[in-house]
């Protein structure tokens, strides 16, 4: 007790003078009950699974717990922070964000795509638009080759960063394989250039028909203060099998061009499409659109494919069939034109590189299969040959580092092109990554800072407070039911839709201001104030309950003393 | 007003709404059950203005009225047997804070061996946590005590407990008048707490206190806990001009005359009663004394009536092991020390809900109707295999 206080101290003379209970006469506040800690409480924010799961690091926790106040456009504009085509993601990505949420170990994962898509729409529909926000900066400029995911994306850093940007595209739009790869019913086209069109709108010089190294010399380049490559993959994979050349043999990129071109090259009857990744699904599916049967051949089996798992299943419901283990050998033809093919059986031995168990032919297990076509899709290549003696090259691909520098100093490169066929989010973190990386290297200064978290787990998470509740699903639209037969397959949600499915993220590791701490501890020692919290350690006797009660394990502890 | 045919557990439920109770807090246990059931039904449809709080066990369930209590909220919890137990601590605590709860608990014996039947052992091992212990014998009198219960408990902020057996009454229908909280008001007004906890007035309730004032504050419990007496007595006087009924603190049926008082409580003295008139009617100089309260505990009254008969029978449906029935000796404590000379009979009857029959209960009068003095500390009537401890 406190001198003051002693001097106060009230006498009773007795029992009738007392109080039935005992009450303090004022406060508590002179008893300073953190002098009894040994263990400190402190709010520690992690990163959520979400957020590790994605490439780009999109601060998905994050645009959530805006949404669920309906700032829809806060929300995307934080969003963009990290990726700057929501729309696209939404629709294409593989969401390794959900395959992470840690809410699937309670009972289903966030739908996170469709809240992606939800706000990428949003932004659309509400005419969103962006500038650069850096200061212009005086600079010869940056160029940027290649208009796909990975160049996009750091051609929209470069220029919100304030660099004038000049983007080189070969062809006629913007988009690489979004706008030339990936069909209609995946992402409408009207989507895409919108969304392109945000990007584009932040200020940036387009070139579109300047394919360099044939339109512009690759020594133009040389003016500029950097240039960032991002050619992707041009060209199929060829089998390497006679009569490849006959009428009805065609790559799966050209046939895709065609269709995404709304020209679609004929197929007659039956088509075969060779090859068990991304390209061979949309080349699979594309084809079926146009009333054709379609057979995919892979050498390795459902297990091993590198498609994402719902295009497979999407296929395979679309009516295309698919044979596994088994693989072309030769092409039979007639006046020049395919009539069907000699596939060998293949059985799995031992894993290769990839971890994946390596195709073995099976002896005289050939046969043949009658087609009008056939469409390869076994992998893609790059187109790299002019820039040769520039910068270090390895298999066709261009060697960078992490960040995206090559062995030209000026010049870096992200995207396919860099990684072989990977993804358009990864196209993305990369083409961001090496923005950061080039503005922190042409101011001069040392590399952009990381902000590594703990990444949380499942066990810090307070199952008590999250009652077991079904992931709102994405609507599909059967084939069958469709007039047009390239309509988009998958439906977006509402606004009611992204708000119930949203209610449930957990926000891993990130306090959203649930007051759960602030009603647990029991010495008040935590004081709130507009939505943040404050331990007073004069109070705080390190009971721990805030720690343990946190539904959402923003509370760590370290010994005193330590 | 109006009559309703509902269980004694409903009835302790109605009792609650009546009293306009703000906080309930409570675990389901059977049979104690259906008065959660029924009051979470009533502030889920709005009809009871009232703060339910789900707990995960009877523990919090009390440490929460406790809470809520000393907030300044009229608060109820309801429980049985185990429950009762886990809630041991904090019934201690709810007396030391002098906070009026009522708390409703449903006499269920106690394991193990499990058993959900009916006996006094769960709350008459409450006998010294400074609580009232109010006993009832119909759903009427369950209905009517909860409103007892709330007056007196706030008149001297101290919990009460208003205890009926398991299945007879909290499962059985009858003919309960019941009130709402606006004709309940007459007899009990609102709350008005002297202190109570507030964020606006930041005070320690409870803290350290040292050998120079604890010892008071025990006494004052102690002295306060006697004012109960009188209290009970007051406000079942005003409750019958008010309402009607009057229950008394103890009750005697029949006792003019008697040389025999049968000592009882609970649904045992329904029982009783018509055993009682049988035998008055075949010439027998019989009487039956109801226990309402066991605490405080009206020794003045139990001298004053027992003090006529030559035999006083008690009838235990719980049991002190090693020394015999609670009521039993909670009465021969009360005549000692005076120039009263009574013997008194202990039986035990009707453990772990075994049926205390009027047959039962005749064969206990006849048995002390065929001795001077107990033999005996106690006697178990019909364990089987009886000549272990019975004589006859």
């Amino acid at each position: 007790m406190s001198k003051k206080k002693s001097k106060n101290k009230t006498v009773f003379h007795g029992v009738e003078d007392m109080p039935v209970a005992a009450i303090s006469e004022g406060d508590m506040s002179w008893n300073k009950t953190g002098s009894w800690r040994n263990i400190r409480p402190f709010y520690d924010e992690k990163t959520s699974p979400c957020i590790a799961g994605c490439p780009a690091g999109t601060d998905i926790q994050g645009y959530i717990q805006l949404m669920l106040d309906k700032k829809y456009e806060e929300a995307v504009r934080m969003l963009w922070q990290k990726n700057p085509m929501p729309s696209v993601c939404g629709r294409v990505c593989y969401h390794p964000c959900t395959e992470a949420c840690a809410r699937g170990e309670i009972d289903e994962s966030i739908n996170i795509p469709s809240i992606e898509r939800f706000l990428g729409d949003y932004a659309i529909d509400h005419n969103l638009t962006e500038t650069a926000d850096g200061d212009p900066k005086p600079d010869n400029g940056i160029a940027v080759v290649g208009g796909g995911p990975g160049g996009l994306s750091f051609a929209y850093y470069m220029a919100k960063m304030g660099y004038p940007v000049t983007v080189f595209e070969a062809k006629e739009k913007l988009g690489g394989v979004l706008q030339y790869g990936i069909p209609e019913y995946r992402l409408p086209k009207d989507i895409l250039d919108k969304e392109i069109a945000r990007i584009t709108g932040v200020g940036m010089t387009v070139k579109t028909g300047h394919d360099v190294g044939r339109d512009v010399p690759v020594d133009d380049l040389e003016k500029y203060s950097a240039c960032f490559l991002a050619m992707g993959l041009q060209r199929s994979r060829a089998l390497g099998i006679d009569n490849e050349d006959a009428e009805g043999v065609m790559a799966g990129l050209s046939f895709l061009k065609s269709v995404t071109a709304g020209n679609p090259t004929d197929l007659g009857k039956r088509a075969i499409v060779i090859g068990g990744g991304n390209t061979a699904m949309d080349v699979a599916r594309s084809a079926i659109r146009m009333g054709t049967d379609v057979e995919v051949v892979y050498r390795r089996t459902r297990n091993e494919m590198p498609a994402i798992e719902d295009e497979v299943e999407e296929a395979m419901a679309e009516g295309v069939k698919f044979t596994f283990l088994a693989t072309p050998v030769g092409i039979f033809t007639k006046n020049g034109r395919i009539t069907g093919i000699r596939a060998q059986r293949m059985e799995l031995g031992e894993p290769d590189d990839s971890g994946r168990r390596r195709p073995v032919p099976v002896e005289g297990s050939e046969y043949e299969i009658e087609t009008d076509s056939l469409l390869v899709a076994a992998g893609e290549l790059s187109d790299t040959e002019a820039f040769e003696n520039i910068v270090k090259l390895s298999w066709g691909l261009v060697v960078t580092d992490d960040a995206g520098q090559t062995s030209d100093e000026h010049i870096f490169a992200g995207g396919d092109v860099v990684t072989g066929a990977a993804t358009v989010i990864e196209a993305i973190a990369r083409g961001r990554k090496a923005a950061k990386f080039v503005d922190a290297k042409l101011r001069g200064v040392v590399g952009p800072e990381t902000d590594e978290k703990q990444v949380i787990t499942m066990s810090d998470i307070n199952r008590a407070y999250f009652t077991p509740s079904r992931q709102v699903p994405t609507t599909h639209i059967a084939l069958g039911k469709m007039k047009n037969r390239f309509a988009e397959v998958k439906q977006g949600f509402g606004e009611d839709e992204a708000q119930q499915e949203i209610e449930r993220c957990m926000s891993c590791g990130v306090c959203n201001g649930c007051d759960i701490c602030w009603m647990f501890c029991p010495d008040a020692a935590i004081s709130r104030e507009d939505g943040i919290y404050t331990i007073n350690y004069d109070y705080c006797k390190g009971c721990m309950i805030c720690a343990q009660e946190c539904p959402r394990g923003v509370i760590s502890s370290e010994r005193e003393g330590t | 007003m109006k009559k309703i045919v509902i269980e004694g557990n409903h009835a302790v439920s109605y009792g609650a709404k009546a009293a306009d109770v703000d906080v309930i807090a409570a675990y389901p246990i059977t049979p104690q059950t259906q008065v959660v059931e029924k009051l979470s039904e009533m502030c889920a449809s709005g009809e009871l203005n009232a703060k339910f709080i789900k707990v995960e066990s009877e523990h919090s369930a009390m440490a929460a009225v406790v809470g809520s209590s000393a907030a300044g909220a009229r608060s109820f919890t309801a429980t049985s047997s185990q429950g009762l137990l886990l809630m041991h601590e904090i019934l201690h605590w709810s007396v030391g804070a002098r906070l009026p709860i009522v708390l409703a608990n449903i006499n269920r014996a106690v394991g193990p061996p499990w058993n959900v039947w009916t006996d006094q052992n769960d709350s008459l091992s409450q006998r010294d946590v400074g609580m009232l212990q109010l006993y009832c014998e119909s759903n009427q009198e369950v209905f009517d005590t909860m409103l007892h219960a709330f007056w007196v408990s706030e008149q001297l902020m101290l919990p009460s407990m208003i205890i009926l057996d398991a299945f007879y009454l909290s499962h059985t229908c009858e003919i309960v008048e019941v009130m709402d909280a606006d004709e309940a008001r007459a007899f009990l007004p609102p709350y008005e707490p002297k202190h109570f906890l507030s964020p606006e007035k930041p005070k320690s309730f409870g803290n350290l206190t040292t050998p120079d004032f604890y010892y008071e504050l025990r006494y004052q419990i102690d002295r306060d806990l006697r004012k109960a007496l009188d209290l009970m007595k007051e406000a079942d006087d005003r409750f019958e001009k008010l309402y009607g009924r009057s229950y008394g603190i103890i009750e005697e049926y029949r006792t003019d005359d008697a040389d025999m008082l049968v000592v009882t409580s609970g649904t045992v003295t329904s029982t009783a009663r018509t055993v009682i008139d049988e035998l008055r009617d075949v010439g027998k100089r019989v009487g039956l004394v109801k226990m309402k309260l066991f605490r405080p505990f009206p020794t003045e009254d139990v001298r004053r009536i027992l003090r006529r008969a030559e035999k006083v029978v008690v009838i235990d449906r719980n049991i002190g092991f090693s020394i015999g029935g609670i009521w039993a000796q909670e009465i021969k404590a009360a005549l000692y020390n005076t120039n009263i000379d009574v013997p008194v009979f202990g039986f035990i009857a009707g453990i772990g809900g075994r049926d205390v029959t009027p047959r039962v209960i005749k064969e206990i009068i006849d048995q002390a109707e065929h001795m001077d003095v107990p033999d005996q500390d106690v006697y178990w009537i019909g364990v089987k295999n009886e000549q272990l401890h019975h004589t006859r």
